[in-house]
């Protein structure tokens, strides 16, 4: 003999859901090796850089075909690895007490800048790297199922994945910016902040930061149309993030002001809303298992 | 008012159609046996159930309402082929999760108590990957029945007994009756292990090639599956023959029984072959079993199918 019921349905408020969402994640995320690992490596990235650039700078490389001669122009000052004064991508030329060393650099020949490469912006992409494989994990190991089948409501997920990837892309700058000091300290290189000043260095750092929230509601679309398949979600990151990564230096200048923080933290709050709601459309509507 | 109620539901990937034109009404309190061979589209129809794949036609209310409506999905437990668990942490903080997933009040008592119902309390601390098949079945079932007190309203389960030892397929069939007569939740179980879905279930629903074709409560299966007398003699040849000429069905089995449908005593057919100078060497008195049941159904309905096709 069965037995009904009378169900009662309660709605649950959007904080209340989000927080338990949110709980998860961080739980989640503070507990996988991963974001330890890349923290690791942006803390590591910078030392390594500055260290052996410096070992190695002002090499003159001789073609034997062209005989051009290519010098390897390397980290003058520690911020050149943060960024430049006036957000000019292609020639990161160091702050006013390098800016003459950098311009008689140019001059020689063709001119292999170090700092253009490998800088703090990379970890834009170590970000679409973790959001990516993070969010993979949710499908591949069918925690999905559990989770959407009693949250039919996806903006949730959406936005916690959205506040998680951020902090995470948040923590590795921090690590890298640390990394960049004890690595400017160990090769010797000057901390002269110029016409930036201490002031410019934070907004830039802090424009950074807020300009992350772009990528990683990028990277999580991305991520919500490869769903397990992690390759295919850090593949598209990679493409969409190269073409945006103009963006970066223009928006982040080491020179920064309140006016480059407003811009991305509004940018990156109206960017980070309207891309999530592209992210959530395509979890409606597509298959989830 | 219905738990599941289903009309007009497809399904297809390309131009394979996994589900078509599928009605499907499950009573709030049953335990409904889903079944079918496999890719019949049961799995697909409990997915779309639970939001997991978008239906292509059909409607699809839960208790009433649209299946979308989230008040009610946080009312389903779940477990859809493997447990959706995270194989790099503990079983406890993956009932964490699911437990904050669902917003409950008292996680840790829940997930004790839940642990508890599948004799899984022990293993709370291994790490998920580490667990045999067997308890992760466990676990998956522990992870469907969480829910704040009287939930889940709804239990949908692929499979669950797969992988599970006798003494888990006990734990199971006390559980599951256990929630819908003294709690009233309605349960969508499906599986090939029929012999145990028969133990428990109160209603059935028979799926083949995307399409419902049968839907029943145990009682009129019970009706359906008729008695019958299961003989052997020296010469079963000639008892077959002889027992065609005076009864409408007379089947050889596979393991080599003579069987006569719809009698229940057998001396009738004892006496009518001695007359015919047969003597019966052994005999008992059975019932078809589900699984016969449903095997006899799929081959009636694979010739018919073939026909139409043809």
């Amino acid at each position: 003999m069965t037995r009904t019921r009378d169900n009662r349905f309660i709605s649950k408020s959007f904080a209340k859901r989000l927080n338990s969402m949110l709980r998860v994640d961080s739980r989640r995320m503070f507990t996988t090796p991963l974001f330890y690992i890349m923290c690791g490596i942006a803390f590591a990235m910078p030392i390594l850089i500055l260290v052996m650039t410096t070992m190695t700078a002002g090499t003159t490389i001789d073609n034997p075909q062209t005989g051009a001669q290519t010098t390897m122009d390397m980290f003058t000052n520690t911020w050149q690895i943060i960024a430049s004064e006036g957000g000019n991508m292609f020639s990161m030329a160091a702050p006013a007490a390098d800016a003459d060393m950098a311009g008689g650099a140019a001059a020689m020949g063709m001119n292999m800048d170090m700092t253009a490469m490998c800088n703090i912006n990379l970890l834009y992409f170590m970000a679409g790297v973790f959001v990516c494989l993070f969010v993979s994990e949710d499908f591949r190991s069918g925690y999905a199922k559990n989770l959407f089948t009693v949250r039919a409501r996806k903006t949730d997920y959406v936005a916690s994945k959205t506040i998680v990837g951020f902090i995470a892309g948040a923590m590795f700058l921090i690590c890298f910016f640390v990394g960049a000091v004890i690595g400017g300290s160990v090769a010797g290189l000057s901390f002269d902040l110029g016409a930036a000043g201490v002031s410019g260095l934070v907004m830039c750092m802090l424009a950074k930061i807020f300009l992350m929230s772009v990528f990683v509601a990028i990277f999580l679309i991305m991520s919500v149309i490869g769903k397990h398949r992690a390759w295919m979600s850090i593949l598209l990151s990679l493409f969409l993030g190269m073409l945006l990564f103009m963006m970066i230096p223009m928006m982040t200048p080491l020179d920064s002001t309140v006016v480059n923080v407003g811009m991305t933290l509004v940018g990156g709050a109206i960017f980070s809303v309207a891309l999530g709601a592209v992210s959530n459309m395509i979890l409606k509507k597509s298959s989830l298992v | 008012m219905n738990a599941i109620e289903i009309k007009g539901l497809n399904k297809h990937f390309g131009r394979k159609h996994a589900v078509s034109n599928l009605n499907m009404t499950v009573p709030q309190g049953a335990i409904y046996g889903f079944i079918g061979e496999n890719g019949s589209g049961k799995s697909t129809t409990e997915k779309m159930l639970c939001g997991l794949i978008q239906k292509d036609g059909g409607s699809i209310k839960l208790f009433g309402r649209d299946y979308t409506n989230p008040d009610v999905r946080s009312k389903i437990g779940v477990l859809i082929e493997a447990p959706g668990c995270f194989p790099n942490i503990s079983v406890w903080n993956n009932m964490l999760i699911q437990a904050a997933n669902l917003c409950i009040e008292n996680p840790k008592q829940e997930i004790s108590r839940v642990l508890k119902l599948v004799h899984m309390e022990g293993a709370a601390s291994n790490k998920f990957k580490n667990c045999s098949l067997g308890m992760k079945q466990r676990i998956g079932i522990a992870m469907a029945l969480l829910g704040d007190p009287g939930d889940p309203a709804l239990l949908v389960l692929d499979e669950p007994i797969n992988g599970l030892d006798a003494d888990g397929m006990r734990i199971m069939r006390e559980v599951l009756t256990d929630l819908t007569q003294n709690h009233g939740c309605t349960v969508l179980i499906s599986s090939h292990i029929l012999g145990e879905l028969e133990k428990i279930a109160t209603h059935y629903g028979i799926i083949r090639k995307g399409r419902m074709i049968a839907e029943m409560t145990a009682e009129e299966l019970e009706r359906d599956c008729r008695t019958y007398i299961a003989l052997k003699t020296r010469d079963m040849h000639s008892a077959y023959r002889i027992l065609q000429s005076r009864y409408e069905r007379v089947d050889e089995d596979e393991a080599d029984w003579l069987r006569i449908y719809d009698m229940t005593t057998p001396e009738d057919a004892v006496q009518f072959l001695y007359q015919n100078g047969i003597t019966v060497s052994e005999i008992k008195t059975a019932k078809i079993s589900l699984e016969e049941y449903y095997i006899d159904l799929m081959h009636k309905e694979g010739k018919a199918y073939d026909a139409y096709k043809r």
